[in-house]
């Protein structure tokens, strides 16, 4: 190589850059502690097997709804099982359930709604049309119907949360799409003759990401909430798998004797869905230049 | 006179309106030949930039071209599929838009998107593609050419992304490069350096160049035929010298006498030329430019009558030609 003077400052420079966009999530506290919630919540979840005191559906009929002890440190159901082992494992269903959601609207939302938004004309029409109706239903019900005509594995309620919350991604990013466009470098793409999908993979989608990056955290919040209330009215993952949902769900029994046991869950999720957003909220501060000069307020 | 390169030949571009087609530029007919520059000249709104986006299929929905041919090397562009017209575009003809400083991708490489002009036409490797990326910007003379291909375009000045942009334009090395008033949003130092590099490669490539612009001065230094368009019309045609020497249709004339004269005595006034071009949807049924023209009469047909671009080689169309003449 001729060029390495340069090669290093290259590098130098792109460090630099890098280095200032780190000091910039560094500094909003909203994204700091929803990326620390996220990240306590993933380790939760891989390493179940090694942090849950006991088995998830070993049942223990000699202490039945026992109150949090040495042993059982949130106490047991009504079957015996240790509440707090079921809640770690629920963590990996209610992830897995936010992530492969995410992954899948993410990227069927972009494509239909960057298709739709560069297209124009009937194929527009077309596909806003759909986005619209899908849009008019109320999501949670169209994956519970979705649910109950697909089963209830864990993978049926991943499609059908996501075909759900599709339309969302589809909207915010033809919307998106539509401000970029008429930009002129779009126009100067096409006179370079560039084919209308290179256009859309390679200029649009990702000037159009940051709004959609947005849209996608929350809705990760929304689809596990989703996921706790299919299992909640039992239509979600089956017992005895333990998810938050269920735990709830069980713990409605023994509701007023041992209150702990569902509202323990329900705090699982609150947190969840709380972290979420707050890394939404993050990601909008800090993607969005127009939004810098607020970063770092909390509310 | 060679055969033309490229070659509009009564082009008519419209939009659907309320009361019908309106029709944004009609009966066009230019051409231009290799190792040739052709002005457009008019001013906003005359059709200038909507000839050649249209000619080149690249104008916005709903507008399309009701008539007339665009003819590179005798095929007519119009009548290619999609497919075939995107093959021809950026590889044989070049574009360089107005404004460069939103005309680069702002998440990309500068030499990424020049290497993907490359890799959109030709079947070759990234390494490849990045290597001529960097001859390409040595070519428009950016200093450091290996260095600034990594950089992103809001590191570069308007004037360095406008040769980027022209960078893109020739690197397929084009028979044809059309440029849209590729200096107005660049500084006035900045635009004389421009349109040097811009007339060196056309003749180091022995390219055919469209000069669009509303610049006179500009025209006068780099053209060498010049096209004055009106509403939607080419009004007056013919070599660069000829018109300058002695314009003939009234708006050119016009237009001359609204440029400032740095030998005037002081005080003097511009003289501008009264009224705004006419609304597409509501032109006049006789000559677009009557309402406004000093030398419009009633009894010549201004009023009623279209009149049509003569067939000489500085041709005109003014339905007072033969008056203004013997004036003269």
């Amino acid at each position: 190589m001729s060029a390495t003077v340069d090669d290093i400052e290259i590098r130098e420079e792109a460090a630099q850059r890098r280095r200032a966009a780190i000091r910039r999530y560094a500094k909003h506290p909203g994204f700091v502690i929803g990326a620390c919630g996220i990240l306590v919540l993933l380790v939760v979840a891989l390493l179940a097997p090694w942090l849950a005191p006991h088995s998830p559906t070993r049942t223990d009929l000699m202490n039945t709804l026992a109150p949090p002890s040495a042993t059982y440190w949130l106490g047991t159901d009504q079957f015996g099982r240790d509440v707090l082992s079921r809640l770690i494992y629920g963590a990996q269903v209610s992830l897995q359930v936010g992530f492969f959601v995410v992954l899948i609207s993410l990227s069927a939302g972009t494509i239909l709604g960057a298709v739709a938004g560069y297209a124009g004309g009937w194929v527009e029409r077309a596909l806003v049309a759909a986005i619209d109706i899908l849009l008019a239903f109320p999501s949670f019900l169209l994956a519970l119907a979705l649910v109950a005509a697909r089963g209830n594995t864990l993978d049926s309620i991943i499609v059908a949360v996501a075909i759900a919350y599709t339309p969302r991604v589809a909207a915010v990013m033809r919307s998106v799409v539509l401000t970029i466009r008429p930009r002129p470098f779009i126009e100067a793409s096409r006179a370079i003759g560039l084919s209308p999908w290179k256009i859309i993979l390679r200029h649009i989608i990702p000037n159009a990401l940051p709004p959609v990056i947005v849209v996608a955290t929350v809705s990760a919040a929304t689809a596990i909430l989703a996921e706790a209330g299919l299992s909640f009215l039992g239509l979600g993952v089956q017992p005895p798998t333990p998810t938050w949902g269920n735990v709830i769900a069980e713990g409605q029994t023994s509701i007023t004797t041992n209150p702990l046991i569902s509202l323990s869950a329900g705090l699982c999720i609150a947190f969840t869905v709380i972290v979420l957003n707050l890394l939404g909220d993050g990601l909008r501060d800090t993607l969005d230049p127009q939004m810098r000069r607020n970063t770092g307020k909390l509310l | 006179m060679t055969a033309a390169t490229f070659e509009l030949r009564g082009l008519t571009a419209a939009v659907p309106g309320e009361t019908g087609a309106v029709r944004l530029v009609e009966e066009v007919s230019l051409s231009v030949s290799a190792g040739e520059t052709l002005a457009v000249v008019g001013e906003s709104g005359s059709g200038k930039t909507v000839t050649f986006t249209s000619a080149l299929g690249l104008l916005p929905k709903p507008g399309r071209v009701i008539e007339g041919q665009a003819l590179y090397n005798g095929t007519d562009l119009l009548s290619l599929a999609p497919e075939s017209l995107r093959r021809v575009r950026g590889a044989q003809i070049g574009m360089v838009f107005q404004d460069p400083l939103t005309g680069l991708n702002p998440v990309f490489r500068v030499g990424d998107q020049i290497a993907e002009v490359l890799r959109a036409h030709l079947s070759i490797g990234r390494r490849e593609a990045r290597e001529r990326a960097v001859q390409l910007l040595a070519r428009v003379q950016i200093p450091d050419p290996a260095r600034r291909v990594h950089d992103y375009p809001h590191q570069f000045s308007g004037g360095m992304r406008q040769r980027v942009l022209i960078a893109m334009a020739i690197a397929l090395g084009p028979r044809v490069l059309i440029a849209d008033e590729p200096t107005t949003a660049l500084d006035v130092t900045v635009q004389a350096q421009i349109l040097d590099l811009l007339s060196e490669l056309r003749e180091e490539e022995g390219m055919a160049m469209v000069l669009i612009t509303h610049d006179l001065g500009v025209v006068a230094r780099q053209a060498d035929r010049i096209a004055v368009m009106y509403s939607g019309r080419v009004v007056e045609t013919g070599r660069v010298d000829e018109v300058f020497r002695a314009p003939r249709h009234p708006y050119t004339i016009s237009l001359f006498r609204s440029i400032p004269d740095l030998d005037a005595p002081a005080g003097t006034m511009l003289a501008p030329i009264a009224g705004a071009p006419p609304d597409p949807q509501r032109r006049p049924s006789g000559c677009a430019f009557a309402p406004r023209c000093f030398a419009a009469r009633e009894a010549d047909g201004c009023m009623s009558r279209r009149p049509l671009l003569t067939d000489e080689g500085h041709a005109v169309a003014c339905h007072r030609q033969g008056m203004l003449e013997q004036a003269a």
